[in-house]
């Protein structure tokens, strides 16, 4: 276990490193966001703003496909530098690999929104400043949940014929459960409770985000094997 | 045709006849719906069973990366098919439902669109199976994807219980809450597409292996 998640770490380290001296994924996907913002504004904006909710359930949307910027290259780097075969036959357990590039989505996507979050909250005019720990926590485990499902994505699509035009397929069905939770609980915390309880709904969150790193950790190996 | 077969086959056939009677004559009309209440009956069963075929996606995606037999990546393709047809079938009587009842074929309602997501969803898996060409990749990694997607049909199904939602929990801890003589055609109803669901997946199995064994041949050939 303990030599796992040190694999898993040394993993994420790689890649983290690898992205510094590149730097420019995190920042074309810094831009593809700002581009979406004003994508987005020109179908929303209305009488010079964008109601609340609407606002901050853009933010989610917008992250959601970044995502798909960020995540789609995690297996394929390793494929296209030939060292996916070298993860596969490492002797270290599968669900650490996967655990490791959890972990650099998580950290890739992370950079990228501690400068996106505060611009979008205020060109789309809302706040979270009602509660600050309940929007760290849910940033959190929500980049968590769609890196864990962005990771599994990107390893499902090696065997494809077409990986670009197929990762969003595989993306997509994956990662939508999460996001309507997450644009659910971003509207609570920016307009105040709602019917239904914000923590019921985060306690949903957190189980998905569980339910999918077991379920991809567990069947991991068939994806480094095939 | 083996005798168990002809006698599935039967009852099945006794089973959904008796579903169309309990459905059109035996169900008396709602007192606030009338007649629609009839939509009611080809809504619920389908959208059970569809559940169900995704369930059995999931089975048969962990039975074959435990096993590696073929047959259960071939039954879980078809489940995933047969589950993407019932599911239509739910979404076209739901909004013949929804216009009855709320005078609008499609309310933007949690499980309106939780049940519309869930049918991209699994057509997606559908469109990705389709692009992986090996054979064994496309089991095993279509296996994998069939797993990882099942939360989906979960938060489909809890929908009507998270969110505040047009849809009426009639099926909860206390139990039903309808008449006595819509809970039997329910019961009915259930029972009879189930079958059909049953036959529809062996039939199409069938098909499904004959032509995997006819592809075989060719690439043999070739």
């Amino acid at each position: 276990m303990t030599s796992g998640l040190g694999a898993a770490l040394a993993i994420a380290k790689k890649d983290i490193i690898i992205q510094l001296r590149k730097k420019f994924e995190a920042f074309s996907m810094f831009l593809f966001a700002l581009i979406a913002v004003l994508a987005y504004s020109f179908a929303l904006v209305s009488q010079g703003s964008i109601p609340a909710d609407v606002g901050s359930a853009m933010l989610w949307v917008i992250i959601f496909f970044m995502g798909m910027f960020g995540f789609a290259p995690i297996f394929l780097s390793e494929s296209e530098t030939g060292t996916l075969r070298g993860l596969a036959t490492a002797p270290i357990p599968a669900w650490a690999v996967y655990v490791g590039k959890v972990i650099y989505g998580f950290v890739l996507m992370g950079i990228v929104e501690v400068f996106l979050v505060p611009i979008i909250s205020i060109l789309f005019g809302f706040s979270f400043l009602n509660d600050i720990p309940l929007t760290v926590a849910v940033l959190v485990v929500g980049t968590l949940d769609l890196s864990a499902v962005g990771s599994m994505a990107s390893a499902l699509v090696m065997p494809s014929e077409a990986k670009a035009t197929v990762f969003p397929l595989v993306y997509f069905p994956t990662a939508t459960s999460g996001l309507i939770l997450l644009i659910e609980i971003t509207k609570i915390i920016v307009l105040g409770p709602g019917v239904v309880p914000i923590m019921l709904l985060f306690e949903i969150l957190l189980a998905h985000l569980i339910a999918m790193l077991t379920l991809s950790a567990s069947v991991f190996h068939f994806a480094l094997s095939p | 045709m083996s005798n168990t077969r002809l006698i599935f086959l039967a009852v099945a056939a006794v089973i959904s006849l008796l579903y169309v009677y309990m459905t059109w004559i035996f169900s008396p009309p709602d007192a606030i719906l009338g007649e629609n209440v009839r939509i009611f009956f080809q809504h619920i069963a389908p959208a059970l069973v569809a559940y169900g075929l995704f369930g059995g996606t999931l089975l048969c995606g962990v039975m074959y990366l435990w096993k590696g037999d073929l047959k259960y990546d071939i039954i879980g393709a078809v489940s995933i098919k047969l589950g993407l047809l019932f599911t239509t079938i739910t979404l076209l009587s739901g909004m013949l439902w929804a216009n009855a009842a709320w005078h609008s074929p499609w309310n933007w309602d949690p499980r309106e669109t939780t049940t519309l997501i869930l049918w991209i969803a699994y057509a997606c898996i559908l469109a990705y199976r389709a692009s992986v060409t090996d054979r064994e990749a496309r089991a095993q990694f279509g296996s994998i994807f069939g797993i990882v997607a099942f939360p989906m049909v979960l938060l489909s199904y809890l929908s009507i219980r998270i969110w505040n939602t047009l849809h009426p929990i009639v099926i909860d801890e206390s139990g039903f809450h309808m008449g006595i003589e819509h809970m039997m055609t329910l019961f009915v109803a259930m029972i009879a597409v189930t079958m059909i669901a049953l036959i529809m997946v062996e039939l199409a199995y069938k098909v499904d292996s004959a032509y995997e064994k006819l592809m075989r041949i060719r690439m043999s050939r070739s």
